[in-house]
Parts: C-alpha cells; sequence; structure tokens
C-alpha cells in the first residue's frame, strides 16, 4: 500500500510541533524534578516521541530512515536542551539549599570521652622507653616479698643497721612488703644468664608516713651485669638518662657520696636542675641541683647472694622514686594528690 | 647527729671555718656525710649582754613594777622597767637592748610602760628559752663580766650541724670520730691522744668489785672503775651546754659526765651505784627465759633467754649497751660508784634493743659498731671528769677483760682494679696519701699492688671494694669521665607482663576511662563491710592478709578486690561535684593459702552520672556502655568466646542489674550496677556501675598470634528476624543458639532492636537480630537464604518454643 505525500509531511510536522512544545515546556520547567518529569513525558519510554514511532508503519522504506533521521536530531536537541536546562535549574536549587543549611559553626562538637594515664604509670613509661633505647628490659617482681630477697641477698642482713634505713611493714617472719624495688634485681641475677640490662619498675612499701612521705610509693630501677663494669659507664648512662627524660641535651649530672648496702662505691646522683639549667631556682632552693635517686657498683656480696661469681661479673645499678621524678617534671604540688584521684588532676596527664 | 663545731676545736683546728661553716657543711656533704641543717647559736642573742643593776627604785606610777638604771659596759646608764620582783641592786642580771630578737621572734624596742620610758628588757630563764618555766628574771653569778654578751657568757657562740650519718660510719658518731674525719679532709693534725694520765688512789677496783664475764663472745672486752666519795650534785653550765647542743638533758654530775664522754669519744658508758650491788660482783651474762628487769625507767620488761645483762650477785642491773635497771643508778645520795666502760657486739645490742622496742642513744651506737679499743681511754676519761667535777678517789687495778683483741683488717688491692672499677687512671700516690689520710697502713713494693690494713676504728673497710669505695669518694666523683657501656649482648625479651599491661592500659584509656592509683593495704572493716564476707561472686575464699605492724586501722589488710579503692575515689569525685566520671585501675590485689601468698593482677571499672549532652542516663545504660567495653576488649585481645550469666550474690551491687563474666569457659569477673541500699548508705544519687576482671586467669597466654584470613569474593546479605520472648527468657540464649545453627555460612549477628508494650502482651519482649550471611565460593541464592532461616526458625522454636514476630 502506497502513502501519499501528504501524510508524509504531515508526520514531519508532527515531530516538529512535539518538539517544539516539549522545548517550550523545559524552558518553563521550575524545578528539576519538575524538567525531569517533562523529559520522561516527551523522551521516556512512553512519551511523545514513542508515539511518534506509531506513524513509521505507514512509510515507504525509502521514507523510513528519513523518518528515523528527523526523530533522533529532534530527540537529540532536546536532550541538550534538558542538560543545559537541567544545569541552571540545578544550580539554583543548590545555592537555595547552601544558604538554608548554613550552620553555626561555634556551637560544640560532640566529644568522646578522653581517658588519661596516671602520673605514676606515665613517669614508668617514659623511663622504660628512655632506657629501651639503650637495651634495658622490663622485668616485675611481686610486691609480697620473702626477706632473703628484700634484704639478705641485698647484702643487709638481719640485725645489720642498715635495716634501719628502711621502716618495714611486715606480713610475716620471713614475707614483707617489699620496701624496694631491688629484689627484681636478685631475681632476674638467679633465673638469667649474664650480661644482663634490667628495668625494674613497681610500688613499694615504708611504714613511715607523713606529708612528704606515703606508705606506698614506687621506684624504679636499672641494672646492669657484665665481665668488666666502671662508675664511668654508670655516669655516662645516669647522664643520657637525666638529658633524654628532661628533653634538655645540656644539662649535666654529678655524684655525691653515699650509702647503700647493695652497692659500692654508692652514690646519691643529681641532676642540674632542669628548670633552671643550675642558675639556681625555687624548685632547687637555690642550689643549682635536683637530688634524683642513688646508684652505684653492685656489691660483691649481692651478686654471689644472687649466684654470680663477682670475679667474673660486675654490675652497676640505678634507682629514682617515680612520684619525684612526677613532682619534678610536671610540677605536682603535693604528694597526696597521686593517691586521692580527684578527677581534676587526673584529667591533666594527657 | 647534731655536731658542736666548738667541741670539734677542741680536737682539730677549724678556727678558719668557724666563720663559714656552710663551706665545711658542703665540704662534709660530698664526701658522704650529709648536712641536713645549720643551726647558729648566737644569732638568736643579738644585743643581748650582761649587765649590772646600778639601782632598784620604784615605777612612780605603778606599785607592781620597778624601776631600773642598769650600765651594759657601754658607758651609758640603761633605764628599765621590770616587772618582777626577785632582783635587786647590785645584781647582774641580762639585759636584751633594743634591736635585740628574743625566741619567739620578740623584737625589743625602746618603749613607754606608764608614761615611763624602758630602754629594753631583763630577761627572764623563760624568755631567753632556757627553760620552759621561770619565776623572777634570771640573775647571774655575781662574776658575770658586764658587756660580755650574753651568748658568749652562756658559751652560745656556737655552730650546730645536724647530720645524716649512714650506717656504716658508726665512726663518726661522736666528736672525736668526726674531728678524726674533718683532720683526714682538711690534711690538719689531731690536737689530741688520749693518753690520760689518771691520778688513782693505790686501793685496787677488783677488791671493792668482783667481775666475771660469762659470754665474751658478745662481750669481748669489759673495762670498770671504782669510784669512792663522789658528791652527786648538778652539773656546770659548759657540761650543760655540751649535751644540751647535742640533744642531751642534764641530769647530774655523774650522768651527764657518762653521757659526755659518749657524745664526745663515741664509747657508751653507764655508771652504778655500788651501795646497790648486791654481793659486791658484776656478772656479765644471758637472760633467762621469763626473768623480770625494770628499766631506768621502770618498765618492767620480760627476758627471753637471748639477751645480754650486767647482773650483780642476785640480780639483774643492767640491759648490757642498751639500758640501765631502775634497782642500781645514780641518786643523789649515791656516794661510790662503778663506771662501766664495756664493748658488746652489734648484732647482740641491736636484738635486744628490737625485741624489747627501746631506743637509746647507747643502743644506736653499740648497734652501728664501736671502736672496740676504746674501753679503757673512754673509762680513764670519764674518771677524770668525775673526780675534776664531783671529786671522790679512783681506785687502781681497773678491771679490763679483754677475752678477744680486735685484729686489723689488711686488704690486698690492684692498682689496675681500682681505675677499671672507676674508669680513670690514679696515680699510686695519690691512692697511698688518701688511704694513710684515711688513719690505714699501707704497704706496696712495687705501685701496683697494695696491703692496706684498716684502723680499728673503721670496722666496716674488710674488702677491695671498701677501698675503692673510700678513695672514690675522697678522691671525689667528679674526677670520673663520662662514658657509655660497649656490650656485644643482644637486649633481652621484655617482660610480657609488661607489654600487656602497657596493651590493657592504652585499650581502657582510649574508652575514655581516667587511669587511677590506690594503695594495696585497705581498713578490713571497709573492705568487710563493702564487699561483705561471702563473696561467692567474686570468687575469693580466703579471709585478706593482714599487716603485722599497720600505720592505722585505716590500712591493715592488704586488698582482694579493687572495688574499695575506686568507689572511694568516685565518692570522693562526686562530693566535689563531679557529676560524671569513668576511672580504671589496673593493679594487685592479694590472696593467701596456707602461708603462700599470691598476688592477682586485676583491672577494674567505675563509671558514674551522665555528661552534659547524653542527660539522665540510668544504670542500665552505663551497664550496657560498659559491657561493650569488656566485649571490644576482649575481641582486641583475640578472645572467642566469652559469656554473661545473671548473677544476684555480690552484696553490694544490684542483685538484678549484675552479671558474672566467663571468658572462654573460665569465670575471670563481674560487671554490675551499685545496690540502691549501698548507694543510698553513700547518699549518691547518680547510677554507678562498677566491672572488676582477673587478667590473670584471661590474659594467660597472651599475647595471642594471629594470621589474616582471606576475604570472600561474593555479596554479603543480611536478614532481619524478630522472636517473640516471654518473661526471664534471655535474648543471649537466642543468640547463641542461632550461631549454633546457622554455621559457618553466618558472618556476624546483632540484637538491634527491643521492643515491648502493645500490641504484644504484658512481660512479653520483642527482640530483633539482624544477621549477615556470606558463602566464600558462592553468591547465596533466595534458596540457600531461605533454608538457613527456616533452619534458625525451627531450631529456635523447638527449643524455646517461641516464634517469629
Amino acid at each position: 500500500m502506497a502513502v501519499d505525500s501528504n501524510s508524509f509531511d504531515k508526520t514531519f510536522n508532527e515531530i516538529a510541533l512535539v518538539e517544539q512544545t516539549a522545548l517550550q515546556k523545559f524552558s518553563q520547567a521550575q524545578s528539576t524534578k519538575e524538567l525531569y518529569e517533562l523529559k520522561v513525558e516527551f523522551l521516556g519510554k512512553n512519551g511523545s516521541f514513542a508515539g511518534l514511532m506509531k506513524f513509521m508503519k505507514d512509510l515507504s522504506p525509502q521514507e523510513k530512515p528519513q523518518f528515523g533521521q528527523k526523530v533522533n536530531e529532534s530527540k537529540n536537541r532536546l536532550e541538550e536542551s534538558y542538560q543545559t536546562q537541567n544545569q541552571k535549574l540545578m544550580q539554583q536549587e543548590i545555592s537555595v539549599k547552601l544558604s538554608q543549611e548554613k550552620m553555626d559553626v561555634t556551637l560544640p562538637g560532640t566529644q568522646p570521652l578522653q581517658g588519661t594515664p596516671h602520673p605514676i604509670t606515665l613517669v614508668i613509661d617514659e623511663v622504660v622507653q628512655i632506657l629501651s633505647r639503650i637495651g634495658y628490659s622490663v622485668r616485675l617482681g611481686p610486691l609480697i616479698e620473702k626477706d632473703f630477697y628484700n634484704f639478705e641477698a641485698l647484702n643487709v642482713p638481719a640485725d645489720h643497721p642498715a635495716r634501719d634505713m628502711q621502716d618495714t611493714f611486715y606480713i610475716d617472719d620471713t614475707h614483707v612488703l617489699r620496701t624496694q624495688t631491688s629484689p627484681i634485681q636478685i631475681r632476674t641475677m638467679q633465673n638469667e644468664k649474664p650480661p644482663l640490662r634490667i628495668v625494674g619498675p613497681g610500688s613499694v612499701f615504708r611504714c613511715d608516713s607523713d606529708i612528704s612521705h606515703a606508705p606506698q610509693f614506687h621506684q624504679i630501677e636499672g641494672l646492669y651485669i657484665d665481665k668488666k663494669v666502671s662508675m664511668s659507664e654508670l655516669k655516662a648512662t645516669l647522664t643520657y638518662f637525666t638529658r633524654e627524660f628532661f628533653g634538655n641535651s645540656d644539662i649535666k649530672t654529678r655524684l655525691r657520696p653515699s650509702f647503700f648496702p647493695f652497692t659500692e662505691p654508692s652514690a646519691e646522683f643529681d641532676s642540674q636542675c632542669p628548670f633552671c639549667s643550675g642558675k639556681g631556682c625555687r624548685m632547687c632552693k637555690q642550689s643549682g641541683w635536683i637530688e634524683l635517686g642513688g646508684c652505684g657498683l653492685v656489691h660483691p656480696h649481692v651478686l654471689k647472694s644472687a649466684g654470680l661469681n663477682p670475679n667474673e661479673w660486675q654490675g652497676f645499678a640505678f634507682g629514682f622514686g617515680i612520684e619525684r621524678m612526677a613532682i619534678i617534671k610536671y610540677g605536682v604540688e603535693d604528694i597526696r594528690l597521686f593517691a586521692q584521684n580527684d578527677l581534676r588532676f587526673l584529667e591533666q596527664f594527657i | 647527729m647534731k655536731i658542736s663545731l666548738k667541741w670539734i676545736q677542741d680536737f682539730v683546728d677549724i678556727s678558719d671555718q668557724l666563720q663559714t661553716p656552710e663551706k665545711l657543711a658542703d665540704l662534709l656533704t660530698n664526701k658522704g656525710l650529709e648536712v641536713e641543717s645549720i643551726e647558729n647559736k648566737a644569732q638568736h642573742f643579738k644585743n643581748v649582754v650582761v649587765g649590772h643593776i646600778l639601782e632598784r627604785g620604784q615605777h612612780p606610777n605603778a606599785d607592781r613594777l620597778t624601776l631600773c638604771q642598769v650600765t651594759t659596759g657601754d658607758g651609758k646608764v640603761h633605764q628599765i622597767v621590770c616587772g618582777a620582783t626577785n632582783h635587786k641592786t647590785g645584781d647582774r642580771v641580762v639585759v636584751a637592748l633594743p634591736g635585740a630578737i628574743l625566741p619567739g621572734n620578740f623584737e625589743i624596742k625602746l618603749s613607754k610602760i606608764r608614761n615611763v620610758e624602758s630602754q629594753g628588757m631583763l630577761c627572764s630563764e623563760k624568755e631567753l628559752a632556757l627553760s620552759t618555766e621561770s619565776q623572777g628574771i634570771l640573775i647571774l653569778p655575781a662574776d658575770a663580766p658586764i658587756g660580755q654578751s650574753f651568748a658568749d657568757y652562756m658559751g652560745f657562740n656556737d655552730v650546730v650541724l645536724e647530720l645524716k650519718v649512714t650506717p656504716n660510719r658508726a665512726d663518726c658518731l661522736s666528736h672525736w670520730g668526726l674531728a678524726r674525719e674533718i683532720a683526714c679532709l682538711l690534711d690538719r693534725p689531731l690536737k689530741r691522744n688520749w693518753e690520760i694520765a689518771l691520778s688513782t688512789s693505790s686501793a685496787s677496783t677488783k677488791s671493792k668489785i668482783a667481775l666475771e664475764v660469762l659470754d665474751s663472745t658478745v662481750c669481748p672486752r669489759y673495762t670498770g672503775i671504782y669510784i669512792e666519795g663522789v658528791k652527786v650534785g648538778a652539773s656546770p653550765s659548759w657540761l650543760k651546754q655540751r649535751l644540751e647542743s647535742s640533744g642531751m638533758k642534764s641530769i647530774n654530775n655523774i650522768v651527764d659526765v657518762t653521757n659526755y664522754v659518749m657524745l664526745e669519744l663515741g664509747q657508751p658508758l653507764h655508771a652504778f651505784d655500788v651501795q646497790q650491788i648486791k654481793g659486791n660482783k658484776i656478772i656479765v651474762s644471758k637472760s633467762q627465759s621469763g626473768e623480770k628487769f625494770k628499766t631506768l625507767d621502770a618498765t618492767e620488761l620480760t627476758l627471753q633467754g637471748t639477751e645480754l645483762l650486767i647482773r650483780d650477785a642476785e640480780r639483774p642491773i643492767a640491759l648490757a649497751g642498751v639500758v640501765g635497771g631502775l634497782n642500781s643508778g645514780i641518786q643523789n645520795e649515791t656516794q661510790n660508784i662503778f663506771i662501766e666502760s664495756a664493748f658488746f657486739t652489734m648484732e647482740s645490742v641491736r636484738k635486744t634493743a628490737r625485741l624489747h622496742g627501746i631506743q637509746t642513744e647507747s643502743a644506736y651506737r653499740f648497734s652501728r659498731g664501736v671502736d672496740p679499743t676504746l674501753t679503757l681511754k673512754a673509762a680513764a676519761r670519764c674518771a677524770e671528769l668525775i673526780l675534776e667535777l664531783a671529786g671522790g678517789v679512783a681506785y687502781s687495778d681497773f678491771h679490763d677483760s679483754n677475752a678477744q683483741p680486735p685484729h686489723a683488717n689488711v686488704i690486698d688491692i690492684q692498682l689496675a682494679d681500682l681505675e677499671e672499677r672507676l674508669g680513670h687512671t690514679v696515680a699510686p700516690a695519690s691512692f697511698s696519701s688518701w688511704m694513710k689520710r684515711l688513719g690505714c697502713e699501707v704497704f706496696t713494693s712495687d705501685a701496683a699492688f697494695f696491703k692496706v690494713s684498716a684502723p680499728l676504728f673503721r670496722s666496716d673497710l674488710s674488702i677491695k671494694e671498701d677501698l675503692i669505695e673510700e678513695f672514690a669518694r675522697l678522691n671525689g666523683f667528679d674526677h670520673i669521665p663520662e662514658k657509655l657501656p660497649l656490650t656485644g649482648a643482644a637486649p633481652t625479651a621484655m617482660s610480657v607482663e609488661y607489654l600487656l599491661q602497657q596493651r590493657v592500659h592504652s585499650f581502657v584509656r582510649a574508652q575514655g576511662y581516667h587511669e587511677t592509683f590506690h594503695f594495696s593495704f585497705v581498713s578490713e572493716q571497709l573492705q568487710k563491710k563493702w564487699i561483705a564476707k561471702d563473696l561467692i561472686g567474686l570468687q575469693i575464699k580466703n579471709p585478706p592478709v593482714p599487716i603485722k605492724n599497720p600505720l592505722s586501722d585505716e590500712l591493715n589488710v592488704l586488698r582482694q578486690s579493687l572495688f574499695s579503692g575506686l568507689m572511694q575515689t568516685s565518692l570522693h569525685n562526686i562530693r566535689h561535684n563531679l557529676n560524671q566520671g569513668r576511672l580504671y585501675e589496673q593493679g594487685y590485689v592479694f590472696d593467701s593459702e596456707k602461708g603462700n601468698y599470691t598476688q592477682n593482677w586485676n583491672l577494674g571499672f567505675i563509671s558514674w552520672g551522665s555528661s552534659i549532652h547524653e542527660k539522665n542516663k540510668k544504670s542500665q545504660d552505663l551497664f550496657y556502655e560498659m559491657k561493650a567495653t569488656l566485649e571490644t576488649f576482649f575481641k582486641s585481645f583475640l578472645i572467642k568466646s566469652y559469656q554473661f550469666d545473671a548473677l544476684d550474690s555480690i552484696s553490694f551491687l544490684h542483685p538484678g542489674q549484675t552479671a558474672s563474666i566467663k571468658v572462654e569457659g573460665r569465670y575471670v569477673g563481674y560487671i554490675g550496677c551499685l545496690h540502691p541500699i549501698f548507694l543510698e548508705e553513700e547518699k549518691v544519687r547518680l547510677p554507678v556501675v562498677f566491672a572488676e576482671l582477673n587478667l590473670e586467669l584471661l590474659l594467660k597466654g597472651q599475647p595471642r598470634k594471629y594470621r589474616t584470613k582471606s576475604i570472600s569474593k561474593f555479596p554479603m546479605v543480611e536478614r532481619d528476624l524478630a522472636f517473640v520472648l516471654p518473661k526471664n527468657m534471655k535474648a543471649g540464649d537466642i543468640l547463641n543458639e542461632i550461631q549454633k545453627t546457622a554455621g559457618t555460612q553466618l558472618k556476624s549477628i546483632q540484637i538491634f532492636d527491643v521492643f515491648e508494650g502493645a500490641p504484644l502482651k504484658e512481660g512479653e519482649r520483642s527482640v530483633a537480630y539482624r544477621m549477615t550471611y556470606q558463602d566464600m565460593q558462592k553468591t547465596l541464592t533466595d534458596e540457600d537464604l531461605k533454608s538457613l532461616e527456616q533452619l534458625v526458625i525451627n531450631a529456635v522454636s523447638q527449643k524455646y518454643s517461641i516464634s517469629v514476630r
């Protein structure tokens, strides 16, 4: 069946008309949503252009490609118009959204709770970190300690005047609450083969409580055992430690003679005041120096008690009070704060 | 130990040091004898002088006041108003002139008293802090030099050093001993030798008092002198002052002299009233168990058979080296005395003093070690002073049992040893010189090896390390160079417990908990009250470990749980209006079984209140928050299974809001909201939740190693199921059943909604579970999922008779 040219023209007009209507409606759309609905109305699966395809069946084989081409051209123009118009509307909509969603950035953030370390743990971890860099490993020991480890093996036999140096809490005739962290040294020397480099932190107990002494406090001590060990090496180790701990590579250290039953020679160990670098201030009572701890070469009796031959092995040891280190480093003013656990105090140690 | 520099000056010339005692104190401190304080006595009495009352008159405007004209040697007459009544014209008195600052920070100024000018003050003993009470003003002897400063007159122009003498330096517990040390440090000669030519009668001490030393191992030497016809009385002021400057009180001339010689030479002495020595015999022997003895201050001791006693023929008269007896001490009417100057071993005296809790100057010195060669010198010095101050006649033929004469320690030392231990070279001459200054004899043939004989007063020097220490301290530590050790050895492994503790700390802190520290000891009463006796929930079986010598009842047993510390701390914070907090402690709790003590490594959490953003959280909310922290904690340690079961046996926790915690089948702790009664008693109006874990058990075998698993390429699918649970049925039980049934394709399961109320019946709950399924080999089809779901529903509804909502 032939199709007259009239109907072909009419079909073409129809395409132009639909396109015209669509373009006009697109341009009048108020929102991207409305525009999208119009796009579906004209270009969708069941839209106006799809409707035009019904004319296809009435066209001759020569006309069909021409018709198809016309439709495609028209659809492409509409698609282009849609994109342009959509872009424009989207811009408008986003700028409205932006102004509507404006926040008060000065309102507070939602706080996650932040825990803090106790200053004692903080200092212990700092000391361990510094000493572990030069090869020291942590060892721990029991708080209820045998008299042997706390005294006898440390060259403090029963009825020896050195027992007066430490007021001891007794559990029974052979057990005490350890008065020092030094028993850790004996236990390690007994159980491990030298050479040794160990650091022992922990709680210690003394029954002399007053404003400046708590009945329980903390110590940390280092032990170095090797074939040959000298005061010179001990002094250098302490200087390294002090400079790292106070973060000041200029401060000097000094030794002052003292007495501990488990070391010989024994010394007190001072650091130049980290606050005034030795010039003298309130913290160091104008002396320029701050007392940090005790140290010395391990006494041959101690090596022997721990099962080492003093003719073969030598050692040095040093120890500090942790609370004292925290007081110096963080300016804690009252020793009682450590066991009081007031949140307003604890929160400051970040 | 208090040391008078004026007294030291008797033995070594330190006149150049007296103006700057700080320098001498620094020297001593830097050589190991720490000076704790310096007291300059003269400063107390500036502008206080000896005066002479020219005329005692009446105050024109006051009946009770006198008006005195006083000269003080400055050519002026001072008019002074005085309220006392015991003075008269011609008296020598103590005058505080304007500018004086009397003890108690009382400044003397020109003043007007009842319209009459007073140009100073006449002082009483109390105002001068010489005694605590006084009647009237102090009247000085008529020969007191007018115008002399009161400090000079009294011998107060002294400097007293307070020394902390370490236990190894018993030789410095006397003025002579410290003078010897100062002479060594300053390289100066000593001024005395203690060769005392005591004038004695020809009569024999031994004929008056017999001596029998039955236990010569603990009493190697006993010296005794008999003195007849002493007159007991007050000591002269110089003696009183020296005792006072060393912190001792004056008693009478005899006792004071024994104390004086002890402070001077370091040898403790005792004086007996001979009339009280029964049978004229002194026996040195051990006590008998159960024997009674009354000390000087009338304390009755029951002896144990270990103490060394001084006895007469019938009874104990002194606890050797510790304290004298009430029965034989010096009385005012005492005429004949026996001076004991003995050497008792340090262990023996120390044991006795500790056993009976008696601390005396004598016991202190003996238990640190006295120079064993001193007894005779000290006895002679003591007798010399007694004859001078109390009269009497000393008998010759003294007792001097010397069973075990001490011998000097001879120590071998190589110079190379010294250099090696110090880390620097040492000139042989420098070493010899210091040793000699210490009082040692030094023998050397080649300057590389030395034999050093230590003086008997330095019994602490016995091995070469002692000499190395002496040289290091005297030569100065500042000479020691600094050189870090070079070791060939690798560091050893860190303590696993410490590493795990660090991991626990960082985990718990990241959960918002602040770390706390509490004492290991607690009050037994509080622990009992708070934690109760039968601690089934806490799994504590034994009573707490008690401390034999607690500081107080507040701290008398070792803690069994971290609860009391964390709770007390929380109460402290809550009472300071800190309305929200999360605290934790990682620490030890203690237990004992049949004399074996164990410490358990525990972790305690406490949480209270709500932040300003959270508003009014209930205890349940806090419970579930803390539970989540615990669950995450378990997961972070790769713990495969854990279980929370209802628990109602912990008395301080809410019986309906408490769970026991099992990890991989083992009980490791508990969590619960505080009991409402507990909160009521402590007046806490906020919810509080507490949990405690036994990390010893929980982290046994940690850290666990792990290998990563491959990730499935196939999609994950979520399916939800809600069941209606009757009252008391546990949502966790259903969850476990689903997990068990669904098998390996179930990757995770979570409870995401709990609902009560209409349309459900009273007591019913709807609990919704979200399951995530995934297969390693394929995409799960609808059929697969449907059959899995059916499997789950069947299993749950059969076992628990409940249905899907």
